[in-house]
C-alpha cells in the first residue's frame, strides 16, 4: 500500500489508529478494532491483505509524514490528515469502489480463487485445449471448480459465461471491467499482473486491487440468481460477518437466556458472552441485534445522561463513579454501537 | 519387461532417447544409484516419469523450490501423470490430510526437505512401496545445505530409514568435488552419468564496467540492441523489481520481474507471459530458471557476480535450448565480489554465537535464522566443535567457490576454458564463435544477435471484445 492509498483511509476530522486500519486489513478480528474499524467507516477493508505484514504500513505511513500530509500522534499511535493533505488528496483522481457495501458478506479471497480458475477452465475447454497449466491454487478451490465445471459442462458454457460476465462488468465503471478482463488467465492469454495493470494506467497496485474486489462481488451478486452459471460456485461463499461462535452466543441470548446462563450454558467465559455480543452488534443490522433485551431502555437513558458529545469522545473512565459501579464497559460500549446504528439507519 | 524404448514410444510418443536418458534409466533398470549430470534442457524429468511408468510403486522426488514444485506436479498431470502431488509446508493442513490418506494410490510425489525430515511423513513413507527416491536439483545439497537448508544434510540418514531406495540424483552442473559431496550426504556409490556441461552454441562475454552507473548504462544499452527475449539475473528481489520498470520506461521493452516473493499467482501470469512470447526480457532473481521450458532465451545477462561457477551454469544454460546462437553476459564491477561474500556470510553464525549458543541455548530468539540453524544441529545432536568446524570448512569452500567465479571474470584467453576446467573437462579450440573475455569487445552482429524488427503493436480493443475472444 502506498502513501496515497493509505491516505485515502484517513480523515481530517477524526484520529484514526494505525494498529486498526492493519488489523482490519489482515482480518484481525478483535472487539476492539472491529468497533474503530466501524467508527472509521473502514469495514469492507477486512481480510483485504491478509499477507500485509505487522509494520507493513511504516513505509506509507512515513511518506506520508515527509510529505506533510498527515500529523502522527506517536503516543496515541494515531492518524490525522493536514488540510494539505486533505486538499492534495481531494484533487487526485483516485478510485472510488462501487460494491464495498457487500465486501463483508463475501469471502472475497476464495471467490476470485474459483472465478480466475473457473474462466481459465472454461475457455480452455471452449477451445478444446486439454493440455495446458492451470494456475496454482489451493486444493479446496481446484475440488470446488472441478465439482462446477462437470455439473456445468456443456457447449454452451462458454458463451453462456461469457454473456453473464459481460453483463456484470457493464454494471462496473469501464476502466473496472477492462481491469478484470485483462486480469483473467484463459486461452491465448497469460492474463496481467495487478503490478502490470497499474503501471500500464497509471494506477496504484492497491487501485487495481480494489477494481478487481468490485469486479469478484459484482459478479457474485449477479451469480445469486438461480440461473446463472456461476451460482453453485460463487453462492456458497456469501457468508454472515460474524463468527459462528457468536452467532451461537447471540442465538442463545436471543432464545432468552441472561448472559451469565448463556456462559454456562455455552462453557465460555462472561467476558467471551460479551464480546461476541458486540461483535455481533457491530456487524448486524440494527433491526438484527436484541438491543431492547440486552441493553434496555432504562441503561440507555442512564448513559445517555451522562454522555455527551461527539462519540469518539467519550471515555469510559469519565462516567462518574456510580454509574461505573452499576454498568460494565460493555454496556457503555454497546450503547455507544447502539447511537451509532440509530444514527447512520 | 518391455525395451525402454518401448515404454517411450508407449507413454511420450517419442522414438528417441535424448543423450544421457538412456544411460541414466538403463542404470536405475541395472539396480545401480545413479547420479545424471545432464544440461538444462535435457530431459531430466521424463527419466524419472519412466521409471515410475514401468515399476510398481510410489516415486518420491526431493526438490528444493516451494514454489516450482506445484508447476512439477501440473506438469506431470500434464503428461498424463494424473496421480502425483506435491506437499510442501506451504500446502494447507487439510490438502496435506488428504495426500497422506491418499498416499499408496499416488504414483509420484513431491516432498520439500523440510517436508521428509518430519518424523510422521518419514513413519507414513516406511509403510509405502517406494520404487525410486529422487533428489533433484541435487547441487543444492552443497550449495545450500550447511548454512541454508540443512535438512539437506538428514537426506542420508532419511534413505537409510527408508531403507535405502534405489536412487536417482539430478543436477545440471557438478565438478568433481560435488559430485563427491553429493555421493557422501546421500551415503551412497552411484554410477555417474554425465554430458558435456559445455553449450556450444552459447557465446560466453565478461565486460568490465567502472562502476554501478557504467554498468546500469551498459545493461540498458545491451537490452535494447540484443536480440530478445532475455533474462536479467541479480542477486536482489528489490533490483530485479526496478530495473524492470527501469528497463521498460526506459528502452520500451516489455520487461518484467520475478522473484520468490511474487505471490503464486503473479509467477505463474508472468511465467506463461514469457512463454508465450508476450514479454521481452525477465529480470529474475535465482528463483526464476529452474523448470522454465523455454526454447528459444537469447541472452542471458549477469548484472551481479552469482556465487560459484556451477550457479552460473545453471542461469546460462536458460539460453539457447533450441541450439540457435545465443549469449552469456556477465558484468563486472571492481568490488562485486563483495555481494556475494556479504550473502554468504549473512546466514553465518560468528564462533563466537556458536559458543554462547550452545552455552545457553535458552537465551536466544528462535526467529533468527542463524539460531534456527544453530538449534537444528544442536537438536540433531552435533557438537558444537563440529559445527564450529563445519561453517569454517563452508566458509574455505564458499571463497574457494567464489574464487574460481572470479578467475572466469579474469580469464584473459578463453572463457569457456576456464569454465569448463572447473569442471574437470577439457574445452573446445577457442575460435572466434567462442567467447570475448574482458579484455576483448563484443560485436553482436558478427554473432547475428542484434535486436530483430519490432512487433507492431496491437491494437486495444475494448474490453467486451477481450473478454468475448476468452470464450
Amino acid at each position: 500500500m502506498e502513501a496515497v492509498d493509505l491516505g485515502q483511509l484517513l480523515s481530517a476530522q477524526q484520529d484514526r489508529r494505525i494498529r486498526v486500519i492493519e488489523n482490519l486489513l489482515r482480518g484481525k478480528k478483535t472487539v476492539s478494532t472491529l468497533y474503530w474499524g466501524q467508527r472509521y467507516r473502514l469495514l469492507p477493508l477486512l481480510n483485504l491483505d491478509k499477507h500485509l505484514q505487522r509494520g507493513g504500513l511504516d513505509t506509507a505511513i512515513q511518506d506520508l509524514q515527509h510529505q506533510g500530509w498527515v500529523t502522527v500522534d506517536p503516543e496515541q499511535a494515531t492518524l490525522r490528515l493536514t488540510s494539505t493533505g486533505e486538499q492534495q488528496l481531494a484533487d487526485q483522481a483516485y478510485y472510488r469502489p462501487v460494491t464495498t457495501a457487500q465486501w463483508v458478506n463475501l469471502d472475497l479471497v476464495a471467490a476470485r480463487q474459483r472465478l480466475l480458475l473457473a474462466v481459465q477452465v472454461t475457455s480452455q475447454f471452449a477451445h478444446s485445449t486439454a493440455r495446458y497449466y492451470p494456475l496454482a491454487t489451493d486444493q479446496e478451490t481446484r475440488r470446488a471448480v472441478r465439482v462446477w465445471f462437470h455439473r456445468r459442462k456443456s457447449p454452451a458454457l462458454a458463451s453462456q459465461l461469457g454473456a453473464a460476465l459481460t453483463a456484470s462488468l457493464q454494471q462496473l465503471p469501464q476502466q473496472t471491467a477492462g481491469v478484470v478482463t485483462d486480469q483473467f488467465t484463459g486461452f491465448g492469454q497469460p492474463g496481467l499482473t495487478s503490478e502490470q495493470l497499474a503501471v500500464t494506467h497509471q494506477w496504484t497496485t492497491w487501485e487495481v486491487r480494489l477494481m478487481q474486489v468490485d469486479g469478484v462481488v459484482q459478479i457474485a451478486q449477479d451469480a445469486r440468481q438461480a440461473d446463472h452459471p456461476l451460482h453453485e460456485l460463487l453462492g456458497p461463499l456469501w457468508q454472515v460477518p460474524i463468527s459462528r461462535s457468536a452467532q451461537a452466543t447471540l442465538a442463545a441470548v436471543e432464545a432468552g437466556g441472561d448472559l451469565a446462563r448463556v456462559a454456562t450454558v455455552r462453557k465460555i467465559k462472561l467476558s467471551t458472552v460479551r464480546e461476541h455480543l458486540l461483535e455481533a452488534a457491530i456487524m448486524s443490522p440494527l433491526r438484527d441485534f436484541p438491543y431492547d433485551q440486552v441493553l434496555p431502555e432504562t441503561v440507555r437513558q442512564d448513559l445517555a445522561s451522562a454522555l455527551h458529545g461527539s462519540i469518539d469522545d467519550w471515555q469510559y473512565t469519565a462516567l462518574p463513579t456510580a454509574l461505573q459501579a452499576q454498568y460494565d464497559f460493555f454496556y457503555f460500549r454497546l450503547y455507544a454501537i447502539w447511537r451509532i446504528k440509530e444514527a447512520t439507519t | 519387461m518391455e525395451p525402454l524404448t518401448t515404454s517411450l514410444k508407449r507413454v511420450f510418443g517419442f522414438d528417441h532417447f535424448r543423450s544421457g536418458q538412456v544411460q541414466a534409466l538403463a542404470s536405475l533398470e541395472a539396480g545401480a544409484d545413479t547420479l545424471a549430470i545432464l544440461p538444462t534442457g535435457a530431459g531430466k524429468t521424463l527419466i524419472y516419469q519412466l521409471y515410475g511408468y514401468r515399476h510398481p510403486g510410489c516415486v518420491l522426488i526431493v526438490s528444493p523450490l516451494l514454489s516450482l514444485m506445484n508447476d512439477q506436479v501440473n506438469r506431470m498431470r500434464m503428461s498424463g501423470f494424473k496421480r502425483a502431488a506435491a506437499i510442501t509446508s506451504q500446502t494447507p493442513f487439510g490438502e496435506r490430510l488428504s495426500i497422506l490418506n491418499h498416499l499408496n494410490q499416488l504414483q509420484f510425489l513431491f516432498l520439500s526437505p523440510e517436508m521428509l525430515a518430519q518424523p510422521q511423513m518419514l513413519a507414513r513413507l516406511q509403510q509405502i512401496q517406494l520404487s525410486l527416491l529422487v533428489v533433484d536439483e541435487a547441487h543444492c545439497i552443497v550449495q545450500w545445505g550447511p548454512d541454508f537448508r540443512p535438512e539437506y544434510l538428514l537426506l542420508g540418514a532419511i534413505r537409510e530409514k527408508l531403507r535405502q531406495p534405489l536412487t536417482l540424483m539430478l543436477t545440471a552442473t557438478a565438478g568433481q568435488q560435488t559430485r563427491a559431496e553429493i555421493a557422501k550426504q546421500l551415503r551412497s556409490q552411484p554410477q555417474v552419468v554425465t554430458e558435456s556441461v559445455n553449450r556450444p552454441n552459447i557465446y560466453l562475454d565478461v565486460e568490465n564496467v567502472a562502476d554501478e552507473a557504467t554498468k546500469q548504462s551498459r545493461l540498458q544499452d545491451l537490452v535494447a540492441h540484443l536480440r530478445r527475449p532475455g533474462v536479467v539475473y541479480f542477486s536482489s528481489k528489490q533490483q530485479a523489481t526496478d530495473t524492470a520498470l527501469w528497463l521498460r520506461d526506459t528502452t520500451g521493452v516489455t520487461a518484467a520481474a520475478y522473484h520468490a516473493g511474487l505471490d503464486a499467482e503473479d509467477r505463474f501470469k508472468i511465467q506463461q507471459q514469457f512463454m508465450a512470447g508476450q514479454l521481452d526480457v525477465i529480470c529474475a532473481t535465482s528463483a526464476f530458471g529452474m523448470g522454465i521450458d523455454k526454447d528459444d532465451v537469447r541472452f542471458v545477462i549477469h548484472y551481479h557476480l552469482p556465487a560459484d561457477l556451477e550457479s552460473y551454469a545453471q542461469e546460462i544454460g536458460r539460453a539457447g535450448r533450441d541450439g540457435q546462437p545465443s549469449v552469456a553476459i556477465l558484468l563486472y564491477a571492481p568490488g562485486d565480489e563483495q555481494l556475494p561474500l556479504a550473502l554468504g556470510q549473512a546466514n553465518r553464525p560468528e564462533v563466537e554465537t556458536i559458543e554462547r549458543y550452545y552455552a545457553h541455548p535458552q537465551n536466544f530468539a528462535a526467529d533468527d535464522p542463524q539460531i534456527q540453524l544453530l538449534a537444528f544441529y544442536r537438536e540433531h545432536g552435533i557438537s558444537e566443535e563440529a559445527v564450529k568446524r563445519l561453517f569454517a570448512s563452508r566458509e574455505k569452500e564458499r571463497n574457494h567457490a567464489l574464487a574460481q567465479m572470479l578467475a572466469y571474470v579474469r580469464t584473459e584467453t578463453c572463457l569457456r576454458a576456464t569454465w569448463l576446467q572447473a569442471f574437470d573437462e577439457t574445452s573446445p579450440a577457442h575460435t572466434a564463435q567462442c567467447c570475448a573475455p574482458g579484455n576483448v569487445a563484443l560485436d553482436l552482429t558478427a554473432l547475428g544477435l542484434t535486436r530483430q524488427a519490432p512487433a507492431p503493436e496491437p491494437e486495444e480493443m475494448p474490453w467486451q471484445e477481450r473478454l468475448a475472444r476468452l470464450f
